[in-house]
């Protein structure tokens, strides 16, 4: 059976390989954790019938082969999107550092270049 | 004059198979359809006489919380999931044992939402790769058009387009199903659909459904409740009325006594209940389609109007439609039930079936992109004259 992987390149991060464990129950199951309905609906009080199907046995009591495939498919995909909302995160941190600062900076200027001239004279 | 068999169908049978994959809004449908070669089709006008057999009309429609709408992630999803099994079920009804039988693969090119249909055609594109059958993309208005023409054998009417995405008044004129008048903010459906969000009133079976049934128990028939009558020349706008009635539901379930259109000014009495609005309200919304829809039918010189789309499930509609026809030089409504009114495969299998009939079959994946905004008068109809 292959082995599944995937790859993820980007111009500020070197290279990041996703792997299959296949004895870890996060790859064996078709209900990801990041494929479910949105946060918007289930508190509204949706009862969720849409999941995928459920992996199917052959006659001896083992997942089929297209069945495996599905659910390593899914936990591989879980990995991939949890890594890409990590990364998203960091973006937004990293844009709200820079506007933090960048504050910051226009306040210090403000007060060393006097804008004294702004404040009303009472 | 047009010839319907100039490609014959695979291995040399007597009939083609078309499979249609339906999923630009909340409901996915497969659909497979059996067309026999006719000799009558050799030299014709005659695509609305097909002789259509429907093998299978499998659909699964996805139902949000009452007060929700659907919004693209979920319904994507939902599509997803529910793809192969739908299929799977399809086939099993229409007793295809080898799907690599089947003439073509017909999916909803647009318009619609951008991810369902997007999940939609990655199935139709696997299915095609796999089984080695032809694509074709169909536009949703045109699959409501063909599959309403061969159900009721309408000859050439004024259709009124209605649905939740949709509302549009269109004529066959050469070669082009042409817009001749169409809602300028909203569609219709989706003005009844945010009200009964509003009500929070139940989305299963459909919240157009529901409301019917309210107006259906209203006790003040006789006394309208005014709304904005927003008619623009031969289009209409929406939006102010379902802003209007929107702050009417506000008014009621808070009891503002001030509003004197809902509460009696002396008594405090409330004198408008739900039920009212709702009927007014598609008294009202109806009475504007009626008006637009005999515009159309005066501009071409028709007395048939064919409904199609989700709206055109409402008995009231065709009702007020078919009042108005009467008047009109003895004319008919032409409607079909909800089998084939509400979103199906097999529309998309009908028109499908007849573009790739004309050669409309794709000639490389790159042409089976989806899009949201896909006009009625950009395809060519080709099956007519």
């Amino acid at each position: 059976m292959s082995q599944l992987s995937a790859v993820y390149r980007a111009p500020d991060v070197e290279l990041k390989e996703f792997q299959i464990d296949a004895s870890k129950q996060h790859y064996n199951t078709t209900n990801g954790a990041t494929t479910g309905p949105s946060a918007y609906v289930l508190q509204a009080g949706q009862i969720d019938v849409d999941k995928p199907s459920e992996g199917r046995k052959n006659a001896q009591g083992e997942f089929t082969y297209l069945s495996k495939l599905r659910m390593h498919l899914t936990g591989l995909q879980d990995d991939l999107n949890e890594y890409l909302t990590q990364r998203m995160e960091q973006a937004k941190n990293k844009k709200l550092k820079q506007a933090d600062e960048a504050r910051i900076k226009a306040e210090i200027e403000n007060l060393l270049d006097g804008g004294d001239d702004e404040d009303d004279e009472q | 004059m047009v010839n319907l068999n100039g490609i014959p169908p695979k291995n040399g049978r007597q009939y083609y198979l078309g499979l249609g994959l339906e999923g630009s809004a909340n409901k996915l449908g497969v659909g497979i359809i059996k067309h026999p070669v006719l000799p009558r089709h050799d030299n014709s006008d005659l695509s609305h006489e097909c002789d259509a057999e429907i093998l299978a009309n499998i659909r699964d429609t996805y139902i949000t919380p009452p007060g929700e709408g659907f919004l693209p992630r979920d319904t994507a999803r939902h599509h997803r999931n529910w793809a192969v099994r739908l299929v799977r079920r399809a086939l099993d009804e229409a007793k295809i044992d080898g799907p690599a039988d089947i003439d073509v693969i017909c999916f909803t090119k647009g318009p619609g939402m951008g991810a369902p249909l997007h999940s939609v055609v990655v199935v139709a594109r696997t299915l095609s790769l796999l089984w080695d059958v032809p694509l074709v993309g169909v536009n949703h208005c045109v699959g409501h058009i063909e599959m309403g023409r061969e159900i009721t054998k309408a000859e050439n009417p004024v259709v009124l387009y209605v649905s939740g995405g949709n509302t549009q008044a269109i004529a066959y004129s050469e070669n082009r199903y042409r817009i001749f008048g169409e809602t300028l903010d909203i569609a219709i459906g989706n003005c009844l659909d945010r009200f009964a969000r509003t009500l929070k009133i139940p989305n299963e079976p459909s919240p157009g459904y529901n409301i019917e049934q309210l107006a259906k128990q209203c006790k003040n028939k006789e006394r309208l409740v005014e709304l904005p009558y927003t008619v623009k020349g031969m289009d209409l706008s929406m939006s102010g009325i379902l802003g209007y009635v929107e702050s009417l539901a506000a008014d009621l379930f808070s009891h503002n006594t001030r509003n004197k259109l809902l509460f009696d000014p002396e008594t405090k009495e409330q004198i408008v209940t739900v039920e009212d609005i709702c009927y007014s309200l598609q008294e009202n919304l109806f009475a504007m389609l009626v008006e637009i829809t005999e515009r159309a039918m005066a501009h071409v010189n028709s007395n048939q109007v064919l409904i199609v789309g989700g709206v055109g499930c409402n008995v009231r509609l065709q009702e007020m439609m078919a009042q108005m026809c009467h008047e009109r030089s003895n004319g008919q409504v032409h409607a079909t039930d909800e089998r084939f009114c509400i979103d199906n495969g097999v529309m998309i299998a009908q028109a499908g079936l007849l573009q790739y009939r004309m050669g409309g079959a794709v000639k490389d994946l790159s042409e089976t992109v989806v899009t949201q905004k896909f006009r009625t008068d950009e395809v060519y109809v080709a099956w007519r004259e």
